[in-house]
């Protein structure tokens, strides 16, 4: 048998071993993870072969707000919230609870009931800001979580939380594990995308760890797609070559390639034939997706004028329903500008300006297409913001601080139940009284929608079966599955 | 079609039966229990039967002798608990327990079986005995062995009926060794040396050389940098940045040196703790600063402070003793034996450090220190020697002036006598020239002086000294110049505007009475005159229309007459009566003040920002000529007037300064330079920048058991002391209980650790992976070595050899087994897939720093430098501030050389790090990382294809090739191609680089516009000699070559 036939054969074996690797055992299944070079990108399987149990989603989008969405203004609130206003906290309602170095020092915490109309929204009627008209007009599409909380209370620690399930630095992200549990269907796109849009408010850092692959291996780091002519760094051929050029040179280069490989028998080498040409088909396969002069007129005006400014977390919204349509499983939008400690009231509605009509429109595209059942679509921070005011309250103007007690996700699609209300904060939106999510519950729920048990997609390291959930209890939220 | 896969798969499954039969396949081997069976409890049973005792269950410790004797007897099958449990289908009783959800595999509870049927014998977890040094095997390869660590893998491969591989063709070792110690790729002349080098110790000798040059350095010192998570930011939060390039400079020069791995583990860990510490010691211990600290607003100090403790902790553990000790944080390990008492008192050690929990976002925090350049200090000593050399020559040339200074004198001493003499019956005069305090001395006699407020600082005047003012710095002359409006008086002095300038440089003025009093202001170049007594409604104020120049000696004097009308004032600026604006002229009441005569500012405000010399008050009006006298005066008029018979010895030597300072144009030059040479030295003996050290508080700090590893939850009734583990050998007497000690006890040589975990970090950068493969886990959870008399041996040498890093290092490059050939026949691959017997040579794609560096290396752009501040490359826009704190830091590309530094210095952002690199698996340096991922990725091609870095090295390799190799295309193609790779093409190749050439010199010769553009990429200068379609299809020749399988690993 030749080297190269030899080759084929183990790449056969090694797609047969990945289908079939719980039949055969851990440490078969250990020795063929050292051992595989497949790239994460173009490769259908993922470590754990198949999912654990029958997906409900095949993707998923987060929309995360980055700085801390005020939940109180947004989505969490009760007619009781307006006769708060102006009050000083309670004790009792602070119970000892530690804040941040920003507000501790404050001599008074006069409570600040939102300063917007609340409507009633959906068949249940549940209360959505009149700073997001459009998402009250999906409330009967989507599940309302308003007791997700977090033990953090600044930035860094807590959007490094929930993005990789510690506050310390140094895990994986959720969107690695998904690319390493379960790969991707598409091989022409990497399996994580993430995209970033600025908004006007206080934009608090992103760090490359919150889509990073800490210690899985780094082909599962999220991959950033960006506005301009480069949509994928280094994507574009360098001046004076195009791609008559580059298919030329890759010939020559997998024609000296596998000259190479039938003399050293380097799998390696064969592989990296593959990824020079997945990398050419992304050459074509990457600019197809964000240009978007293919879509039609009514679809910009679905998405609002905002769809049409590259850059823009409406735009961004658009490819991500592009990234579903073309099989990509986990899609992370990043959109700034949420850090509102002082001049709330106008920051905010900029803010929400920006956001209100872009995610709506997402989920009513995804689900005119029949994507939606298969999309789960999550949106929310790292955490919410306080009852009180930071700063001076007066008449019309007020800051808050983060709280992270509690604050409001919304999910959609891939199984999860639409048109509910989940959880329930005391009057002062400080603390949870039912049914609370924790973010690792959060997590663990999104990994479920794809069929996988968050307890068992693990990776050895430094001694431990890590997972994204990490050592502290989680579970799958169960009420919000449809 | 459709039968056939399923057939085939079938066959495959069969061979995979096979195969996997024999990469864990146990022969007839005795079970081992550290081996074999110590993985399978550790991983499923330890979580609930191992150290922890908060979750032990049935009281049952599976790791240790007795649990394990209890459970598993030594009776056989039938007799054992444990085994029965393992089988059972009980739910009830069946271990482990389905809701744990730990399954055993059919393989590992063959394993079981077999051990307990063997009679179930606990051993003690390897890595914590310490090593014995083991008996160098007797082998049948006795040929081939070169040192005794072939003889060790020779003994394992022999065992498993493997054989070793030919030696690598030299070329390709020499590319080998050249990277693994050097992290650059061999030149054309190295490659051509060697291959004609046929003597005996050829290898040998390329070995020493590697290990002698300065990069060896800088390849050890960027493994390290993973390690002690490197970083030139901070991490969290704004992630600003910070300066530990020094430190790296000095691991650098600590390889460079081979300080011995145990001096350098002291100095690392605590090198501030050493008697009499040397600041390169300070700088060592900046080790235990490079992890990430915080500046966020709302941070809770003590919750950082805590959180860099432990992340102290871990590295430490993790990197001197493969210890995960960080999961004893919260609760007692669950696999190891350490509990989480011990995990604070080695925290302990650790948090004595002064270091806040709240830092910076700009610069390095505290506890830091100056450092200096090693380099400056040379240079600063051959400054010193031509300094000496200047300053003999002027005295050389001191000795020849005699006549000439008599000519001059004379001739002066009749011109200056001839000059209108300067009023000498001034009130009060500060020349300031003698002062070097904070007093300043009255020129008339018996008058008192005045002093300096806020910190003097002496300048070079216009008349020898001067005075600078600032917000902060002015002179109060007291109760001088107590005028009224009805006297005549005169005052001012030479000013020198500086930045800030709009001021009052001489003042007698309350500011809090409506400004009553006189002063000399400045504002905006021109010069006003205020005379108040009540602001603005009763005073008089004159401005001169004409604007001054900042920057610049200006001599301004201040004429007044006692009439109380603007016109009784005159300005005089450099002896010129000025034309003023009026601005106000109603004075009818006093001027006069308690408040004292100030220079530099009114009382308390208007400071002026510049420097005042020569200043003067007369109690009367001056004529013009007056004033044009005192302008002129300089301070040697009053000795040239001096009578020559009258003068002292030293009135001359005064003169005789004077004329050398001003008319000897050769003393001129040489005082000149003489001062430059001062200021050189000066600059060169400053420090470079800061290092972040570590530093112990006096008062030690009280450490307690945190309960769940959390900052506010101190348990007050557990205090503990800085210790050590107990299952490992106890901390010596005679060392500190501090870091110092902690340090001195890794490297003690009785720690069964230490020499272990740095030898197999030391081979698996020359093997790909470890003898251990988990190199940062040595515990029960990590990987059994493949080879323990082989890593027991490497162990007890280093320590033997005075834990001699070069000479360690000399012996794993020098074996057989690295010499081999990394070609794997199927056969081979099929029975070491991983090549875990060593039987081939290592072979792995080079990590992204040299793949970078191969590029800069063979186009000739390498900028070879040793240490410095990180650069900062190519990157494309943007990367920065789409992630960074309110959008507002922004990547600023270095130019010039900085374009072409290695890729160890490329400056490390850790929210953000260079893609380049990250995409070629480069950690982000948060966290101590022991073993890079390494992944082959089709965004890795899109770097090395299209990044511009690339492709400039491509055109400069191709522009090289062309230069250096003139006799015809193939001749340049292949040494562009040895250059890049080490070897040379094989004809089939170099026949499709051939063509390749020949394709796309077509292509730009139809289109030279193409050339231009591609030739554009990249900041050098392209060679213009070459034409454009040449230049630009070799250009694509080289791109390709750099993108080759061949280029992209080293094998």
């Amino acid at each position: 048998m030749n080297p190269i036939e030899q080759y084929q054969l183990q790449l056969t074996r090694r797609s047969l071993l990945a289908n079939g690797s719980r039949a055969l055992g851990a440490a078969a299944l250990a020795s063929l993870s050292q051992g595989s070079s497949l790239p994460a990108a173009g490769s259908v399987g993922g470590a754990l072969g198949a999912p654990h149990f029958a997906p409900r989603a095949k993707s998923v989008i987060y929309l995360f707000f980055s700085g801390g969405p005020s939940h109180i203004d947004m989505f969490d609130f009760k007619p009781a919230i307006r006769k708060v206003h102006g009050t000083e906290l309670p004790d009792s309602i602070r119970n000892g609870q530690r804040i941040t170095g920003m507000t501790s020092g404050q001599k008074s915490f006069p409570c600040v009931a939102p300063m917007f109309q609340f409507k009633r929204y959906g068949d249940h009627g549940t209360y959505v800001s009149e700073l997001l008209p459009h998402v009250g007009g999906i409330a009967d599409e989507i599940a309302i979580v308003k007791s997700v909380n977090t033990e953090a209370i600044n930035h860094d620690p807590a959007i490094t939380y929930i993005n990789t399930g510690t506050q310390q630095v140094g895990k994986p992200s959720m969107g690695a594990w998904v690319s390493y549990g379960l790969g991707s269907p598409n091989a022409n796109l990497p399996s994580y995308l993430v995209m970033i849009s600025k908004g006007r408010g206080q934009s608090q850092a992103l760090y490359s760890r919150l889509w990073g692959s800490g210690f899985l291996p780094s082909k599962h780091q999220g991959v950033k797609l960006r506005k301009g002519k480069d949509p994928v760094l280094y994507l574009r051929n360098p001046e004076g070559i195009d791609s008559g050029m580059r298919r030329r040179m890759l010939d020559r280069l997998s024609k000296i390639n596998a000259d190479h490989y039938r003399e050293f028998g380097d799998p390696e080498t064969e592989a990296r034939i593959a990824q020079y040409e997945m990398a050419f088909r992304m050459q074509t396969s990457v600019p197809d997706l964000t240009d978007l002069s293919d879509e039609p007129e009514h679809l910009f005006d679905l998405y609002g004028a905002d769809s049409r400014k590259p850059g823009s977390f409406a735009r961004n919204c658009m490819i991500a329903r592009r990234l579903v349509e073309r099989g990509v499983p986990f899609i992370q939008l990043f959109h700034r500008g949420w850090d509102q400690h002082g001049n709330l009231p106008n920051l905010i509605r900029k803010q929400c300006e920006d956001v209100d009509q872009p995610a709506a429109a997402l989920v009513r595209d995804l689900k005119q297409r029949g994507l939606l059942n298969q999309t789960v679509v999550v949106c929310g921070g790292e955490f919410g913001r306080t009852i009180y005011s930071q700063g001076k309250l007066t008449e019309n103007n007020h800051g808050r601080d983060h709280h992270g007690r509690c604050f409001t996700t919304w999910l959609a699609g891939g199984g999860i139940r639409p048109g509910i209300e989940h959880g329930e904060t005391d009057d002062y939106c400080y603390n949870i009284v039912r049914d609370p999510v924790h973010i690792r519950d959060l997590n663990a729920t999104i990994l479920h929608q794809l069929g996988v048990d968050h307890n068992r997609l693990t990776f050895r390291y430094q001694g431990l079966d890590q997972r994204l959930t990490g050592v502290e209890p989680a579970r799958v939220v169960s009420a919000l599955l449809s | 079609m459709k039968t056939f896969p399923c057939m085939r798969a079938l066959f495959i499954l069969a061979v995979l039966k096979l195969a996997l039969g024999c990469s864990i396949s146990l022969g007839n081997d005795l079970i081992q229990f550290n081996r074999d069976v110590r993985p399978i409890l550790s991983n499923n049973c330890f979580q609930c039967h191992g150290p922890d005792e908060q979750h032990r269950e049935a009281e049952l410790r599976l790791d240790g002798q007795e649990g394990i004797e209890a459970a598993f007897g030594s009776a056989g099958l039938a007799e054992s608990e444990g085994w029965k449990r393992i089988i059972s289908s009980d739910s009830d009783l069946q271990m482990p327990p389905p809701e744990s959800h730990k399954e055993l595999s059919t393989t590992e509870i063959n394993i079981l079986k077999r051990w307990i049927e063997q009679g179930g014998r606990w051993q003690d977890h390897w890595s914590f005995v310490a090593p014995q040094r083991p008996t160098i095997p007797q082998t049948s390869l006795d040929k081939w062995v070169i040192n005794p660590i072939d003889a060790f893998v020779a003994n394992r491969m022999e065992s498993r009926g493997l054989s070793p591989s030919p030696p690598a063709e030299r070329a390709r070792w020499l590319r080998r060794v050249t990277f693994d110690l050097t992290g650059l790729p061999p030149t054309v002349e190295q490659i051509d040396d060697f291959l004609n080098d046929r003597s005996m110790d050829a290898y040998e000798r390329v070995v020493d050389r590697l290990l002698e040059s300065d990069h060896f350095g800088e390849r050890m010192a960027l493994a390290w940098m993973d390690a002690a998570r490197f970083g030139d930011t901070s991490v969290y939060h704004a992630d600003g940045p910070r300066d530990m390039w020094p430190w790296r400079d000095w691991v650098i020069r600590a390889y460079n040196n081979n300080l011995p791995f145990d001096r350098f583990t002291i100095e690392q860990i605590a090198g501030d703790l050493l008697p009499d510490s040397t600041i390169d010691q300070k700088v060592a211990a900046g080790f235990n600063r490079n992890h990430g600290t915080t500046d966020e607003g709302g941070a809770i100090a003590e919750e950082y402070r805590v959180e860099y403790i432990v992340d102290r902790v871990k590295t430490t553990s993790t990197v001197w003793m493969g210890l995960t000790m960080e999961c004893a944080q919260c609760h007692d390990h669950k696999y190891d034996p350490i509990s989480q008492q011990e995990y604070y008192q080695f925290f302990a050690f650790f948090n004595q450090s002064t270091d806040k929990g709240m830092q910076t976002r700009n610069g390095n925090a505290e506890p830091r220190i100056d450092v200096f350049d090693p380099l400056n200090r040379f240079k600063q000593r051959a400054v010193q020697r031509q300094l000496e050399s200047v300053k003999s020559e002027r005295e050389a040339h001191l000795t020849t002036i005699g006549s000439d200074f008599q000519n001059w004198l004379q001739q002066r001493s009749r011109e200056v006598d001839a000059r209108p003499r300067a009023p000498d019956d001034f009130l009060a005069r500060f020349t300031l020239d003698h002062e070097s305090g904070k007093q300043v001395d009255n020129e008339v006699i018996g008058s008192p002086g005045g002093r300096v407020e806020g910190e003097p600082k002496w300048i070079v005047g216009k008349l020898n000294q001067a005075f600078r003012c600032d917000d902060k710095t002015y002179l109060n002359l007291g109760k001088l110049a107590d005028f009224e409006r009805t006297d005549a008086f005169s005052y001012g002095a030479w000013l020198y505007a500086g930045d800030k300038v709009n001021g009052a440089p001489i003042a007698r003025m309350d500011d809090g009475n409506s400004h009553r009093g006189f002063d000399l202001y400045w504002y905006d170049g021109h010069v006003s005159v205020h005379l108040v007594h009540q602001w603005p409604e009763n005073a008089i104020k004159v401005t001169t229309t004409e604007k001054f120049v900042k920057d610049k000696w200006q001599h301004v004097m201040v004429s007044y007459d006692g009439s109380s009308l603007a016109k009784g004032i005159t300005i005089f600026v450099n002896g010129e009566n000025q034309p003023v604006e009026i601005n106000h002229d109603k004075l009818q009441s006093s001027i006069r003040t308690d408040k004292p005569l100030l220079v530099g500012r009114r009382q308390p405000g208007s400071p002026f920002g510049g420097a005042v010399d020569d200043i003067r008050v007369y109690g009367r009006k001056l004529e013009t000529s007056e004033v044009r006298a005192i302008r002129d005066f300089d301070p040697v008029f009053p000795l040239l007037r001096i009578a020559a018979d009258e003068r002292t010895e030293d009135q001359v030597a005064q003169i005789r300064e004077y004329y050398l300072k001003h008319h000897d144009a050769v003393a001129i030059r040489l005082a000149k330079r003489i001062d430059e040479l001062i200021q050189e030295e000066k600059k060169l003996a400053a420090p470079v920048s800061t290092v972040m050290t570590m530093q112990d508080a006096a008062q030690p700090r009280m450490t307690y058991v945190l309960n769940r590893g959390s900052y506010d939850a101190p348990q007050k009734d557990q205090p503990v002391q800085p210790g050590v583990l107990q299952a490992l050998p106890p901390i010596p007497d005679d060392v500190p209980a501090n870091r110092l000690g902690l340090a001195k006890w890794l490297v003690s040589g009785e720690h069964p650790l230490t020499a272990r975990v740095a030898v197999n970090r030391y081979w698996s950068l020359f093997f790909g992976e470890g003898v251990v493969g988990t190199l940062g886990d040595f515990g029960s959870q990590g990987d059994w070595p493949t080879h323990p008399a082989l890593l027991d041996w490497l162990a007890d040498e280093f320590v033997a050899s005075g834990w001699d890093v070069k000479y360690l290092i000399r012996q794993i490059v020098t074996s057989a087994t690295y010499r081999q050939s990394s070609r794997a026949t199927v056969e081979a691959r099929s029975l070491d897939p991983e090549n875990r017997w060593f039987g081939r040579g290592p072979r792995f794609r080079l990590q992204g720093e040299f793949i970078r560096d191969n590029a800069l290396a063979a186009s000739g752009l390498l900028v070879s430098q040793i240490g410095g501040p990180s650069t900062k490359p190519y990157q494309p826009d943007g990367l920065w501030n789409e992630v960074s704190l309110s959008g507002n830091v922004r990547f600023k590309q270095d130019q010039g050389g900085k374009l072409y530094r290695r890729s160890m210095y490329i400056y490390w952002k850790r929210s953000s790090p260079m893609p380049v690199m990250t995409i070629f698996d480069a950690p982000t340096r948060e966290k101590c990382v022991m073993r890079r991922s390494r992944t082959n990725t089709p965004l890795q091609a899109l770097v090395t294809m299209n990044g511009p870095q690339f492709v400039e090295a491509a055109r400069k390799l191709a522009d090289r090739s062309i230069r250096e190799a003139k006799d015809s295309t193939a001749e340049q193609i292949t040494y562009g191609y040895r250059l890049a790779t080490g070897c040379r093409p094989t004809a089939d190749t170099l026949s499709v680089l051939l063509q390749a050439y020949e394709d796309e010199l077509a292509v730009f010769n139809d289109s030279p516009e193409r050339a231009e553009q591609l030739l554009a990429i990249g900041d050098s200068k392209r060679n213009p000699t070459i034409a454009l379609p040449r230049h630009a299809a070799m250009t694509m020749v080289m791109s390709l070559i750099l993108n080759l399988d061949e280029t992209l690993t080293r094998g």
